[in-house]
Formats: structure tokens, C-alpha cells, sequence
């Protein structure tokens, strides 16, 4: 579902994601942790569509990013880290504007709006301008314009951040509902609690370069940890991955 | 007072630094050498204006001084308005709108030393330049007038004294307006008034003809008026400290030059105290009514929705995006005020020409206004352009992640925000021209002419807008609609400018023999006929140029872009 290839961002002289290759398949929760700086949102930009790699591919089922951008974005819901959005639109008219868009046909918008509306708790908000929303309303509305077109592949950029705990819990319990319908996940996170729970797999990338991938047993194996804690495998892979050339 | 020196220094500090400059001025060197030589020449123009001005003054007897004092008088009197203007709107922003005061507030600072460091930042800003062009000015007035060195010492101080106080007496309102009415409204209000006051000043000068003063069937009112030009200006007005201050230097009288400096510099000195006072009781209050989002003025729902159904589904999304928050942004739709006001006074100015006592054959110069006409009605396009088209992409702020993940080409962007800017424009621009040349009574071929180069020349200048503000945008701008004061905003002004003039300059020649043949009722010759086929397809294919480039640029700049 989701393939990155040889995918290479440089600035200048600084390589801030350095060929990586990897594969997400359908239906499943990836995972892509490492420290700040370490190349995940540049990673997360380029699968966006956002930004142009240096060198490499990005394929999104089985469409290039780079030779057709607009058929591969069809089939993405994007989550950003940061919620900016069209402030002076209502909740409502912002899911409208996702729908016409993405092309959701105007005798279903109805119904999946007041769905996702509810399902993110904004229903009593929906005819509110979005400037008097608070951070974390923001942040769930964009999850819900993000899911509501039905897309094939969700990339997000640190999902939690910003939510209360219960609406942490419900994005769980939702990401986990989305990949046993067969939606590939990826996601970026500092929240090791959150990968751990409900990632099939994870990557950890240090100074652009992906350092290990696998299930939080394979990492553990990779980084010689004995404990089951996502914590010790992350500093130990990083500060690995900090020394490595 | 040590202490109240270092906390507006530090709070200051952020603004002195090189990046704290504001974004239009900052740049590489070929942006500021643009910038800074467009800066020169109009400076430079301003010079040779008032010094031929005040030259001329000085060759009239007797009445000479009087009129170059009383131009003075006004100068001071026009700058004081513009300072108060300005520095309402730049006090609103500093003071309560700007995105970095939710920092400055959190900080363990005393709150009329914030107010203060705010303060001085919103004057710096609303007076600069002001400042800047009126200083030619005054060099002027000191070179005719051969004034030592006292005088520009003057100059200095009672303009900055004036700027000063402005600026208080402006915060000092605000801070009490923003008590009653939220910030964010204030702004509009504010705006919609000053438009409204400047149109009324400008019916009531029309109306008062002073083209008649000219007349010398009407020269005794000419004497009356003179005597009428010595009578003094309110001493309570604060340009009026300025403009003794500034006279008595330049008549050679440094103590009266003095004692007007120091009630100046008084005025200042109390009202700092008073806006400091202020400040500590009324400003956090303002501010923290500021936090609460006002309530939505226009509540009608789906209006643009059932208007634009017929349109593809990205299309319709994105139009009725961009007209829903053209609406509810009160810094926008109330500058629709602004274009009614243009409006008004255009069509107003071609009403008032006094033809009928033209020396001149009046066929001959309705149609040559007519032509004039075409020029003036797409620099005032040009003017709309750039405050509503060129910012149109910077417009999408921090959202524009949604325009780059969404399945929509940024051609198909750009084309949506051209159109959406285009029909618009294009209905305005054609109601000043065919209204003007209904007023003008020109002949059908002038009508035909000026419509139809019109109706191709808009799209070229939307175009060249919206292309070029996609090319150079700022999506972190605190206010989009400034952005054309920037490097990408002077290219757009001097290309269309440029599109402007060269259309015209080959449509010039053969309209004025074709004009002429039918005005002395003469057969055009088969070269004119080649000429005129040749002069328009060369104008065709410059208004499509001006359509397709400046896009293709802006979406290539667009797509090169890291956001």
C-alpha cells in the first residue's frame, strides 16, 4: 500500500532523510519513531505529497507520488502535527470542503459528516467558526475531514498531541478499527505508549537513516535489550544509531 | 526608571534584531536594491515637486511666502491625520492582535512597561513613513528658503514630537475603544469611518470647485481667499506646535522655534504619563476581552453553496471557501467600503469635467480623455489587484498543507483563485469605463475600443496578481493583505504597469488616425489598415502572454516551495 524507495531529502549540504526503504502493506499500523530532528516529519511531507524528494519514490498504491500526485492523494488522508486550517469556516463547512475536494458524492456527505462530527465529539460544534475551536478540537476535526473521503492509506504526523485522554483512547480504538477494514497506517509519534499499543511494527529513524524496523520483539533483539520497554530499546537504537557514520 | 529603560529594552529587543525587521523589508540584495531604488525615485519626484512648487510660490509677490506657509500649515495638518490613521490601525494590531502578545503577556514584566515597549514599537511602525516622504518636503521648503542648520534640527524633532503624539493620543483611544467594542471589530470600524470621512472630504472640495479659482471672472473670491489664508490654525491642535516651531526656524527666529518645540515635547512628556497610567488599568482588560472570539456577523448559510452548485466539485470547494472567508474576515469585506468610496469618486471626477469651456474642440478631447480613461481605470484595477488578488494565495495562511496533500493540481489551484478574482474585477473595472464613457458622450468606436481592450487586459493583470503573489508568498504574514508592499508586490505593480502602457503605446497611433479619418470623414489607407492589424495582434498576444506566464511562473514558484 505504502512503498518508500530509495527516498532521499537533502537541504543543502544536510541529508535530513538519507535512502530510506520501506513497506507498509494494507491494513497495517506502522510506527515511525525516533528523535527530534531524526528526518520523520520530512519523511511524513514527502508521502504527503508536500514536498519533493531529493532522489527516491514514494508510491502510494502502487501510484507514484512524484508521476501522479494527484491520484496518489486521492487515496490518503493526511494528518498533520499542527492544526492549522481555515479559520473562518465552520466545522461543518470544512468537512464540505474536504468532501467536494476528495470528490464524496453530495447525497452521502450529509450522513458521514454528522458520523464523523460525533464519533470526534464535535457535533455541538459543527456550526462554530473553527477559530473559536481549542487546540485539540482543531486537531480532531482534522482526523475526522481526514477519514472522511474513505481513503486507502492514513499518514500522520503525531496524533496525540494536543488530545485529552479520552479522545487518546478513542483515536486508538478508531486506528485500530480503520486497519482491520484494510486502511494502512502511518504514523509518526513520540508517544512510545502509543506505538507500543497499537503498532504492528515500527521504525526508528536517527539523522535520516532508518536504524531498525520490526516488531517491538525484533527491536528488542536489534538493540540488545532484555526489558519489554519500548523506552530502553529507543534510547539504546538511538544512541546507536547517534554514533553510527 | 532603570528598571522600566531595561524591560521595554528587552521586549524590544526581538523587534531590533535583523529578523525582527518587518518580512516585506527583508530580503537579498537585489530585493533591497529594487526596493530601495523605487524608494529613491519616488523620493526623488516628491523633491522636485515641492521644491518646483515652492520656487513658483516665491516668484509671486507679496502673497508668495503667505501660500508657501499656509501649504506648510497643511502638509503638517495632512500629516497629523495620516499619523492619528495610521497609528489607530498599527496600535490595534501591536497591541492587541499580533500573535506573539499571548508570549509578552505571559511574561513576569509590570503591564504599562509591555504597553510601552508595544507602544514605541506601533509608532516606529505607523510613522516611518509618513515621515519618510514627507522629508523632501521640508528640504525643500529649507533649500528656497535658505535656512541654516537650526531648521532641519526643528524639522527632526517637531516631526517626531508630531508622530509621538499621535501615536498616544491613537493607543489612548484604542485603549479605551477596545474596552466597549472588541478589538477585531474596532478595526473594521475604524476603517469603514476613515473612508467614510475621506469621501465626504473629497464631495465636499469638488463641490467647492477650485478649478473655478482659476477663472478670472471669479478672481475678487481669489482676493478674498488670500486674506482668508492668513487666518490662524487652532493653537490646541499638536501640528500646529509643529508648524511654529518649524516656521520660526525657517524665518530665522530660534527662540520662537525653541518655545514651540518644548510645548511639544511637553505634550509628550504628559501624555506618556497619562497612557502609562492607562495602561496599567485599562490594557491587560482589553486584552483579555480580545481573547474571546467575537460572534459571527453574517449567519446566512449555503447562499455561495446554491450559487455556485453548477461548478466541479475542487472548484466549488475552494470558491466557496475563498467567498466565506472573504465575508467573515472583517479586515476584508470592510475594504469593500474602500472600493465603493473609488468608485464614487471616479465616476464623480468625469461628471465634474468642466469640457464645455475647453478651448479645445470638445469631440476631439472627450475622445482623448476616453483613451486616457482606459489607462486610469486599469491602474485603479491594478491598485484592487494587488489588495485583493496578489494576496489571495498568501491568503490560505498556514492551511496551505491542505492545498499541497489535497488531489488538486496547483495549476487547477491558481486557476480557481484566478477566476474566483477575475469576474469580479472584471465587472468593476468595465462599469468605471462604460459609465465614464456614457458621462464622456464618446463616439461608438471609443465605447467599442475601450470595452474590448479592457475585457483583455483584466484577465492578464488578475492573472499577473494572483501569479505573482503565489511566486512570492508570506503564509506567516500577520496580515496577508500587507504582503504587496513587499519585493513580490512591487514586480506585480511595475509589470502591470508596464503590460498597461505597452498595450496602449500600440493601440495609440492607429486609434488616433482612425479617429481622425473619421472625424474629417477621410477612407483609411490600406498601410493604416496594416498598421492598426499589426499594432492589435502584437496588444492580443501581449494580454495573453500576461495570462498564461505569470501563472505558470507563480505555480513552478509554488511547487518549488517548502512549507
Amino acid at each position: 500500500m505504502i512503498e518508500l524507495t530509495n527516498l532521499t531529502k537533502t537541504y543543502g549540504a544536510f541529508r535530513a532523510v538519507d535512502r530510506l526503504n520501506l513497506r507498509v502493506e494494507r491494513g497495517e499500523i506502522f510506527g515511525f519513531i525516533g528523535p527530534n530532528g531524526a528526518g520523520k516529519t520530512t519523511t511524513i511531507k514527502m508521502m504527503g505529497g508536500i514536498l519533493a524528494p531529493t532522489a527516491g519514490s514514494v508510491a502510494v498504491c502502487g501510484i507514484d507520488m512524484q508521476a501522479d500526485p494527484e491520484n496518489a492523494k486521492r487515496r490518503i488522508g493526511f494528518i498533520p502535527d499542527r492544526p492549522y486550517l481555515y479559520e473562518k469556516l465552520t466545522g461543518t463547512e470544512f468537512l464540505k470542503f474536504t468532501a467536494d475536494v476528495y470528490g464524496v458524492p453530495e447525497e452521502r456527505f450529509s450522513s458521514k459528516a454528522e458520523a464523523v462530527l460525533t464519533q470526534f465529539a464535535l457535533a455541538d460544534w459543527g456550526q462554530e467558526l473553527i477559530e473559536s475551536y481549542s487546540h485539540g478540537m482543531k486537531q480532531r476535526l482534522i482526523m475526522a475531514a481526514a477519514i472522511l473521503h474513505d481513503p486507502e492509506v492514513l499518514i500522520v504526523d503525531e496524533p496525540m498531541v494536543g488530545l485529552d485522554p479520552l479522545a487518546i483512547i478513542m483515536v486508538k480504538k478508531l486506528f485500530r478499527e480503520l486497519a482491520g477494514r484494510g486502511i494502512s497506517i502511518f504514523m509518526s509519534t513520540h508517544t512510545l505508549t502509543v506505538a507500543e499499543d497499537i503498532c504492528d511494527r515500527i521504525g526508528v529513524i536517527a539523522r535520516g537513516r532508518l536504524i531498525a524496523s520490526g516488531t517491538t520483539a525484533d527491536l528488542q533483539r536489534e538493540a540488545n535489550v532484555s526489558t519489554s520497554d519500548l523506552e530502553a530499546v529507543f534510547l539504546n537504537l538511538t544512541a546507536q544509531g547517534a554514533v553510527a557514520p | 526608571m532603570r528598571a522600566l529603560v531595561r524591560d521595554i529594552g528587552i521586549l524590544l529587543r526581538p523587534r531590533l534584531a535583523p529578523r525582527g525587521l518587518p518580512r516585506r523589508l527583508r530580503g537579498g540584495a537585489s530585493r533591497l536594491l529594487v526596493l530601495g531604488t523605487a524608494g529613491a525615485l519616488f523620493w526623488s519626484a516628491l523633491f522636485a515637486a515641492a521644491w518646483r512648487v515652492l520656487a513658483y510660490f516665491q516668484g509671486i509677490e507679496e502673497i508668495g511666502d503667505i501660500l508657501a506657509l499656509k501649504l506648510l500649515s497643511m502638509i503638517l495638518i495632512i500629516c497629523f491625520a495620516l499619523l492619528l490613521f495610521s497609528s489607530i490601525l498599527t496600535s490595534l494590531s501591536k497591541l492587541y492582535l499580533s500573535r506573539d502578545l499571548l508570549l509578552v503577556h505571559s511574561l513576569p514584566v509590570p503591564r504599562h512597561r509591555i504597553f510601552l515597549a508595544r507602544w514605541l514599537d506601533s509608532t516606529f511602525d505607523s510613522g516611518w513613513m509618513v515621515l519618510l516622504f514627507t522629508l523632501p518636503v521640508f528640504l525643500a521648503y529649507g533649500l528656497v528658503f535658505a535656512a541654516g542648520p537650526a531648521y532641519y534640527g526643528s524639522v527632526i524633532f517637531s516631526l517626531t514630537a508630531l508622530a509621538l503624539t499621535a501615536s498616544g493620543l491613537s493607543a489612548l483611544a484604542v485603549m479605551v475603544g477596545v474596552i466597549l467594542v472588541p478589538a477585531g471589530r474596532m478595526r473594521s470600524i475604524v476603517i469603514v469611518l476613515g473612508v467614510l470621512l475621506f469621501v465626504a472630504l473629497y464631495l465636499a472640495v469638488r463641490l467647492a470647485r477650485p478649478e473655478q479659482l482659476v477663472n478670472p471672472e471669479v478672481f475678487e473670491s481669489v482676493l478674498a481667499y488670500v486674506g482668508s489664508l492668513q487666518a490662524p490654525v487652532s493653537p490646541l491642535l499638536p501640528s500646529t506646535w509643529a508648524y511654529d516651531s518649524i516656521r520660526a526656524a525657517l524665518m530665522g527666529a530660534p527662540g520662537a522655534s525653541l518655545f514651540n518645540a518644548a510645548l511639544a515635547a511637553s505634550a509628550v512628556t504628559v501624555l506618556v504619563c497619562l497612557l502609562a497610567i492607562a495602561a496599567e488599568r485599562l490594557y491587560f482588560k482589553g486584552f483579555s476581552r480580545t481573547q474571546v472570539a467575537s460572534a459571527r456577523i453574517f449567519r446566512g448559510r449555503g447562499i455561495s453553496n446554491r450559487l455556485l452548485g453548477a461548478l466541479p466539485g475542487p472548484a466549488r470547494a475552494f470558491a466557496v471557501k475563498e467567498i466565506k472567508s472573504f465575508l467573515r474576515d472583517q479586515s476584508q469585506w470592510s475594504q469593500l467600503f474602500l472600493i465603493a468610496a473609488l468608485v464614487v469618486i471616479y465616476v464623480y471626477n468625469f461628471d465634474a469635467l468642466p469640457l464645455e469651456r475647453s478651448p479645445i474642440q470638445t469631440v476631439y478631447l472627450q475622445n482623448l480623455f476616453s483613451f486616457l480613461n482606459m489607462a486610469l481605470a486599469l491602474f485603479v484595477l491594478t491598485a484592487v489587484t494587488a489588495r485583493f488578488a496578489y494576496p489571495a494565495v498568501s491568503l490560505e495562511r498556514e492551511a496551505f498543507w491542505l492545498v499541497k496533500t489535497s488531489p488538486l493540481s496547483l495549476r487547477t489551484f491558481l486557476r480557481i483563485k484566478f477566476v474566483i478574482y477575475y469576474l469580479p474585477l472584471l465587472v468593476l473595472t468595465e462599469t468605471l469605463i462604460v459609465a465614464t464613457n456614457l458621462l464622456l458622450q464618446v463616439t461608438p468606436f471609443m465605447m467599442a475600443l475601450s470595452t474590448l481592450t479592457v475585457f483583455f487586459l483584466v484577465p492578464g493583470i488578475v492573472s499577473l496578481g494572483v501569479g505573482l503573489g503565489a511566486a512570492y508568498p508570506d503564509f506567516k504574514a500577520e496580515n496577508p493583505a500587507q504582503t504587496v508592499t513587499s519585493f513580490g508586490g512591487l514586480i506585480f505593480m511595475i509589470a502591470s504597469a508596464a503590460l498597461i502602457g505597452l498595450v496602449l503605446l500600440l493601440q495609440a497611433g492607429p486609434v488616433y488616425r482612425i479617429f481622425m479619418a473619421g472625424l474629417h470623414g477621410r477612407l483609411l489607407s490600406p498601410g493604416l489598415w496594416a498598421w492598426t492589424l499589426a499594432a492589435f495582434s502584437a496588444a492580443f498576444a501581449l494580454s495573453l502572454l500576461a495570462i498564461l506566464l505569470p501563472l505558470r511562473y507563480g505555480e513552478k514558484r509554488l511547487s518549488e516551495l517548502h512549507i
